[in-house]
Parts: C-alpha cells; structure tokens; sequence
C-alpha cells in the first residue's frame, strides 16, 4: 500500500469512530430483563415455499504456466479456482500432500504420474520457500 | 434485537476503503460513482488475503468471498457492531461438498429417522412444526476453522479471517423429542447426521456428522426449521439445520434429511478422519510437533471482539470514547469481559448488555479515554466454568479453535 493510499485508509478510519460516538448507546440497558435460555416458543403458522436459487458460477481458470491445464482440468471437477488461489503459499512438497489428500480422501481422478507436475505448477503461482513461511499440514479431510 | 439508527456508515466507510485501495483516488469522486464500480473488496493481514466484496449468492447481500463453488462466504466484520443478532443475509456460508441443491420443495422433502430405532418415522415440514413443540435458542454458530488464516505458521484450508461466525435466534423442535418419536432401541451409541448435499463424483465421502447419543438426546440440540424468524436461506441449510448449541458448527449439519441412530461407532470418513483436534488444552500443540493423540472437535471456546475499532484507528487524545463489541462464552455461558488499554495487564470489567442466553453473543461496552500516544486495546472473555481466553495464540495444523486475546493498536492524537 503507498502511503497515499494508508492516509486515504486513516481517514476513514477516523470517520468510523466519529460515527461510533456520535450516534448514541450502542443498545438500550435493561439490567431488569429476563435472561431466557431456551423458552417455548409460539407455534409459527407457516406455508412452506418451495425455494428454488441460483449458484453462480465461478468463471476463474488458474493462471498460465505449466501445469495449468491438469489444474482447470482436475482441481475444478469439485471446487472453484479461488479456494486454491488464496491458500497460503506453500512448498513443493505440502502442494503434493494437498493433491494427495484430494486424491485419497475426497476420490479425485487425478492420475498418480501427474501429480508431481501439479505440484511443481501449485507451487510456481503460490509456492513458499521462508521456513517463517512454512505451513505445517496435518494432512486432514477438512 | 437492537441496533443502531444511524445509517451504517461503517459499511461505507469499508467500502470506500476497499475501493480507495483498488482504485486510489478516484474513490474520493463520490458516492454515485462508488455505486457504479462493482470492484470493491478487503485486505486481510495475511498473505493471499484479499476478498472480494460480492452480492451474487441467493438470499445473501455483501459477503466476502473466499470460494464460489461449493460456496465459502465470510460476513463481513463491520456487521457485528450492528447488532446481536447476525443477519441471515449476512451470516457466513461454508459448505464442503459441491452438489448443493439449489431447488428444495418442501412438497416432496422428508426428514427420515431410522436405523436402532423402534418406529422408522419419516416427516414432512409440518409435521415437524404441529406435531411437536416448538422451542427457540439464541447460539453462536462458528466454523471450526474460523480465524484459520491468522495462524501463524499458517495451515492450508479455509483461510477465514473473524468472520466465519454469527449469532441467530433459532426456532425448531427438539432432537429428543423427534428420537422420542421413532423410540430410540437400547444399546444406541450415536446418532448421525446427513443432509442432502452432495460430492461431484462418486469416490468423494458424503458429509456426515454425529453425536453420543446421550448428547443427541440432551433437550438442548434442536432441528431448527426458522433463524432469526425466517426460513432459513438455502445456503444456511433450507428447511432444516441441526443446531448444537456450544458446539462448533460441523455438527451443525445444514438441509438435514436423515437421521440414523447407530448402536455402534461411527466410522464414517468426516467423523474419524476430518475434524480431529489434539486432545490437549485449547487444542493447542507446537508446529510439527508429533505423537498426539487426537479427537473430534467440540465444544466451543470464549472469545471476545471489537466491533467499533479496528487496527490502526486514529482517535481523538483526550474526551472519552465508547469502545464496544461482542463475546461469547462457548460452552458456556459469558462470565465477564475484560478491557485492557495498555500492555501491563491491567484489566477492568466492561457493561454487559442484554442476556439472550448462554449460547448467544452478548454485547460489552466501555468507555475509554486515551492519552496521546499508541495504544495497544486487548479484550477478554472469561465463561461461567472460569475458562479465559489466553494471552498466546493457540496453534494447531488444522487451524482449529483459535481463541487467543484479540488486541488493537490505535493511536490517540
């Protein structure tokens, strides 16, 4: 950020506390209420609807390089690019037990003879080479 | 719910911020040009962190976005100063699979309880809602991995900044009395969980979670048909999410469809492979450390937040500020929060506001008056069973359960 831009973020930050202070209580006191913890409740007379949404969709492929085309061909099977992209920056080797993870657990049909390929590409758009840096995986589903 | 009347400014003010940082200054142009622009977004302190600012998901307004598909949105922070209660159209989205049905007919929709039961029951909507009593609880509602993008080493996974949190009223019946219902058989030892999203290809486990049965029949987890007095959006589980109250959110499972009581352990992959923590205090090991046992997560911790301040803030030295935000117990309920305005470690007792039970949010606020000068703000909780936040942040390699003391620095001038 220049430092143009952190003065342009200073002053907002100031309008924020003026809002703060100038618009009263943040809530009315009422030492006196009740404090319920779970309560019946009134019956709701309700009509169900039918709902029926729209997802968007995610239109990001993965940025160019070696590789890309196994990541938009493999990763984007079961998850948008944007969960990738905004990992932290990982090493070679955590980028391969994060496919593998995805391989093992969650059944990606990602071939074995690719995944190092995978890895090399994860890690030149989103690699780590700071040990300060460095994740430490515990390899879960989740 | 009680919440400010001033126009929310701070939501604004973010905006512009946002935008002011993407676009430099021609944000200064106005607010009929901050309109037109469909770029805005935030920055959080850590790396890859910037969100985008979107308005595109169903029943859903600004959210930040971390992943389109299947859908990981964050609400923004400002929105927990505006209340107690969390908006649905602001509360946070986390599904793990990408077959989320996007059509859900309440026609056709059946909530099935089997398995070691005496009676396989199978429910419609309104049986749920006539044929049993109704009860409503206020509870927080936290992804487990809430906070996980400032652990620091950092740890793959949703890189949530605060935000994977919110508060709702929500109104449903029982568990206990829906098992009551079908008769659980003796020798039950869990009941699991299932909704009805799924993965995109066969080999991908279906997300399923489950509970002791003395848990599941406890009279507190309810099947929550209504959140803060509405259907619930269809990304926050439409028409039923299970609701555990004090317990992290996977246990929450969302468009809940089956219910199926186990008389042995279950072994499915989300409940013995995902979702483990160390069995040690606050979950907390050192980075690479090896050889710990590990269990599923669970109940929850305390945590306190500034919702009216944020790092950075420049305040005026001298008359006196009301500093304020939100907290929660966990497991338990809030016992009290404290305020330090220095690094000493001297803390004094914020003003509670209103109790909405022990599973909700309860507002703090206090008033400060500053000296010229940085200053670094620490707030606390500390629950009804005597657990405080600690002063270190606890560290584990899924990224779960972080709880530490939240801090500000602010400059007074």
């Amino acid at each position: 950020m220049s430092t143009g831009l952190r003065d342009v973020a200073l002053i907002g930050l100031g309008l924020t506390l003026w809002t703060a202070l100038t618009s009263g209580p943040a809530w009315p006191q009422n030492p006196g209420a009740p404090a319920p913890t779970e309560k019946a409740a009134k019956r709701p007379v309700r009509t169900w609807s039918k709902l029926s949404v729209e997802l968007p969709a995610s239109q990001t492929l993965f940025p160019a390089g070696d590789g890309a085309d196994i990541a938009n061909g493999q990763c984007l099977i079961c998850h948008s690019a944007g969960m990738v992209l905004r990992q932290p920056p990982l090493t070679q080797d955590e980028w391969r037990s994060e496919i593998n993870k995805m391989r093992n657990a969650f059944g990606a049909p990602l071939p074995a003879d690719q995944v190092d390929a995978l890895a090399r590409y994860l890690y030149s758009i989103d690699g780590s080479r700071a040990p300060t840096d460095r994740a430490v995986l515990d390899g879960q589903g989740s | 719910m009680q919440r400010r009347t001033s126009p929310p400014l701070q939501r604004l003010r973010r905006q512009f911020f946002a935008r002011a940082g993407g676009l430099g200054l021609t944000g200064l142009l106005g607010s009929v040009a901050w309109e037109a622009m469909a770029e805005s977004f935030v920055d959080f302190p850590f790396a890859n962190g910037r969100r985008e600012l979107v308005t595109n998901f169903p029943q859903k307004g600004a959210m930040l976005l971390q992943r389109t598909r299947p859908p990981l949105l964050e609400t923004p922070f400002e929105v927990f100063d505006q209340g107690v209660f969390t908006p649905n159209d602001r509360f946070y989205v986390r599904w793990h699979l990408a077959d989320v049905p996007s059509v859900v007919d309440p026609a056709t929709f059946r909530l099935n309880v089997r398995g070691h039961v005496t009676q396989p029951v199978s429910l419609t909507l309104d049986d749920l809602v006539r044929k049993f009593e109704p009860v409503e609880l206020a509870a927080v509602n936290q992804c487990s991995g809430n906070s996980r993008g400032f652990f620091n080493p950092r740890v793959p996974g949703g890189q949530w900044a605060n935000g994977a949190i919110g508060n709702a009223r929500w109104l449903g019946v029982r568990l206990k009395d829906v098992l009551d219902h079908a008769s659980v058989k003796a020798g039950a030892l869990q009941v699991r969980f299932r909704g009805l999203d799924k993965g995109v290809i066969a080999q991908t486990p279906d997300f399923m979670k489950s509970l002791a049965v003395d848990h599941a029949r406890d009279g507190e987890v309810m099947i929550a048909y209504a959140m803060n007095g509405e259907p619930l959006p269809l990304l926050n589980g439409f028409p039923l999410r299970l609701v555990v109250p004090g317990w992290y959110a996977t246990y929450w499972v969302k468009m809940l469809d089956d219910i199926e009581v186990l008389d042995k352990p279950d072994d499915n992959f989300w409940t013995t492979k995902a979702y483990l923590i160390p069995d040690t205090p606050f979950a907390n090991v050192k980075p690479g450390q090896q050889g710990v046992k590990m269990v599923p997560i669970n109940r929850m911790l305390p945590r306190s937040f500034f919702t009216n301040l944020q790092d950075g803030a420049v305040l005026k030295a001298g008359p006196t500020a009301t500093v304020r935000g939100i907290a929660f117990g966990g497991d338990s309920g809030l016992a009290k929060v404290l305020f330090s305005s220095d690094a000493t470690g001297s803390w004094q007792e914020a003003r509670l506001g209103k109790d909405y039970g022990r599973y909700s949010f309860q507002q703090w606020e206090l008033p400060v008056r500053l000296s010229a000068g940085q200053h670094r703000l620490m707030i606390k909780a500390v629950n009804a069973a005597g657990m405080a936040q600690p002063d270190h942040a606890n560290w584990n390699g899924a990224g779960f359960m972080r709880n530490v003391i939240e801090s500000v620095s602010v400059r007074a001038a």
